[in-house]
């Protein structure tokens, strides 16, 4: 191994280890929030099950506007919002904050996507074989759409990482600002390069895996 | 077995059903036919208010369909099957799991529901296609396996619009053989939706015409061939009795 990376080895692994907890937090707020958020958006649309208009503007808008702000200044903008649950505005936990918001709308429209590719007829023998609303989401329109929300997620995850390296703007450290610090700041140009190394063999594997699984559980 | 008076469903400016009342017997096998745009497919999807009439009623085994509450209406679908023209099988699940999930959304026993199921794909003749996925089967598989999913649950009536109409032939004799079997064995009454005359003609006992979204004619097959009530020199009516003169 280089000795610039034996050398560095105990923060490196660190802000790894950053990097991994800042977009698990992620893809939980995508899956646990951002999933229901999509449904919705996708269920309330016009024509569809549960059409309503005002639900449906006001998540519209709601996830527009999130991803309308450069991430940095949606950061920013959200220190006082993010001091108030986490009490403080700096750390790994605070710059967890923006970004599980982010997820949350950046995953949700790739889910609203997804679930208006499933063929209507389905839903309708669903309907006509006297589902409800909950069964129809859960045996056939997630199963129907499942490996493009798989594909979808994979696609967030990587943006999520991308978002997690600006983040030591509020001292959340990861990969992306260890190699901003030391790589850009301190002129080591070869450490730098390492981390975008590590970076992109990260972001090939998830990539990888993602479109494996998807293709696997694609039956069409 | 079904009751439908008065019926009437608008679009916007466009009527497609008008003042349509029509009693479907217990065990018929009820053809409806007419051009494209007369309204039978959603005279059709009234049966089982996929659509929603504007007005009127639509009687299914003696209960009114527009007056149940949501969670009745999805209790009475469940007695009440329906076949697509093009399938709507669930791509992701195998033709074992397609037919199971009409028993889970029945509440059928657990224990039961795999015996229940073989038993049904049998009946169609696709037991040994269980672990397969809908995208590895026919057109004309594909509908013995939506058949079975409507078959599963017992119910009293099976809705079928346009069954045939994606399948060549061969098949669709091959699909309505199926049809005409369900309706002998097991005594369920079937309605179905066709633009073609040789489907009508083969299997049904009742015929009604629709134009424009009014019934032009409604007719009987008896072994003396088709009955007409009215006098009407309509092109299908021309076609229906032509057929079985000849046959």
């Amino acid at each position: 191994m280089p000795d610039v990376l034996v050398q560095y080895q105990g923060e490196i692994i660190q802000s790894i280890g950053e990097t991994f907890y800042m977009v698990g937090v992620s893809i939980l707020f995508a899956v646990l929030i951002g999933l229901p958020v999509g449904t919705f958006l996708f269920l309330c649309r016009k024509g569809q099950l549960l059409e309503n208009q005002l639900v449906f503007s006001t998540l519209n808008l709601l996830v527009n506007v999130t991803r309308s702000f450069p991430f940095l200044l949606l950061v920013v903008f959200l220190i006082p919002f993010t001091r108030l649950i986490i009490g403080t505005a700096i750390g790994t936990t605070a710059a967890t904050v923006p970004l599980a918001i982010i997820a949350i709308a950046h995953y949700s429209r790739l889910v609203e996507q997804s679930l208006l590719d499933v063929p209507r007829g389905v839903l309708e023998a669903a309907v006509s074989m006297g589902a409800s609303v909950r069964e129809i989401i859960t045996k056939f329109l997630y199963v129907e759409a499942r490996s493009s929300l798989v594909m979808g997620l994979t696609t967030s995850i990587i943006s999520f990482i991308s978002y997690s390296t600006i983040m030591g703007v509020v001292g959340g450290g990861g990969i992306g600002d260890f190699a901003i610090r030391y790589g850009y700041q301190q002129f080591k140009t070869d450490l730098m390069t390492y981390m975008i190394i590590i970076m992109v063999i990260l972001v090939q594997s998830i990539q990888f895996v993602g479109m494996s699984l998807a293709r696997w559980l694609d039956k069409r | 077995m079904i009751a439908i008076h008065q019926l009437h469903k608008r679009y916007g400016e466009f009527s497609a059903i008008q003042d349509v009342s029509l009693s479907i017997p217990s065990g018929a096998i009820y053809g409806i036919i007419g051009a494209s745009g007369a309204g039978k497919s959603t005279l059709l999807r009234m049966m089982n208010l996929l659509e929603r009439p504007d007005s009127g009623t639509v009687y299914v085994a003696d209960q009114d369909l527009t007056q149940l509450s949501s969670r009745d209406l999805r209790k009475a679908r469940k007695s009440i099957g329906m076949i697509f023209q093009h399938f709507h099988l669930v791509a992701n699940k195998t033709v074992r799991d397609n037919v199971r999930v009409a028993l889970e959304l029945a509440s059928y026993p657990k224990a039961q529901q795999l015996s229940r199921v073989e038993e049904c794909l049998r009946f169609v003749g696709l037991e040994d296609m269980a672990l397969k996925y809908p995208a590895e089967l026919s057109g004309g598989q594909k509908q013995r396996v939506a058949i079975a999913r409507a078959l599963a649950t017992n119910p009293s009536v099976l809705l079928c619009d346009e069954p045939t109409s994606s399948l060549d032939p061969q098949t669709t004799s091959e699909v309505l053989r199926v049809l005409q079997d369900i309706n002998e064995r097991f005594g369920i009454t079937i309605v179905i939706v066709s633009h073609e005359m040789a489907v009508i003609k083969s299997i049904c006992t009742h015929v009604t015409v629709l134009e424009q979204g009014r019934i032009y004619e409604t007719l009987t097959h008896t072994p003396q061939g088709i009955q007409s009530p009215g006098t009407s020199s309509a092109y299908f009516v021309e076609q229906l009795k032509e057929g079985t003169a000849d046959a």
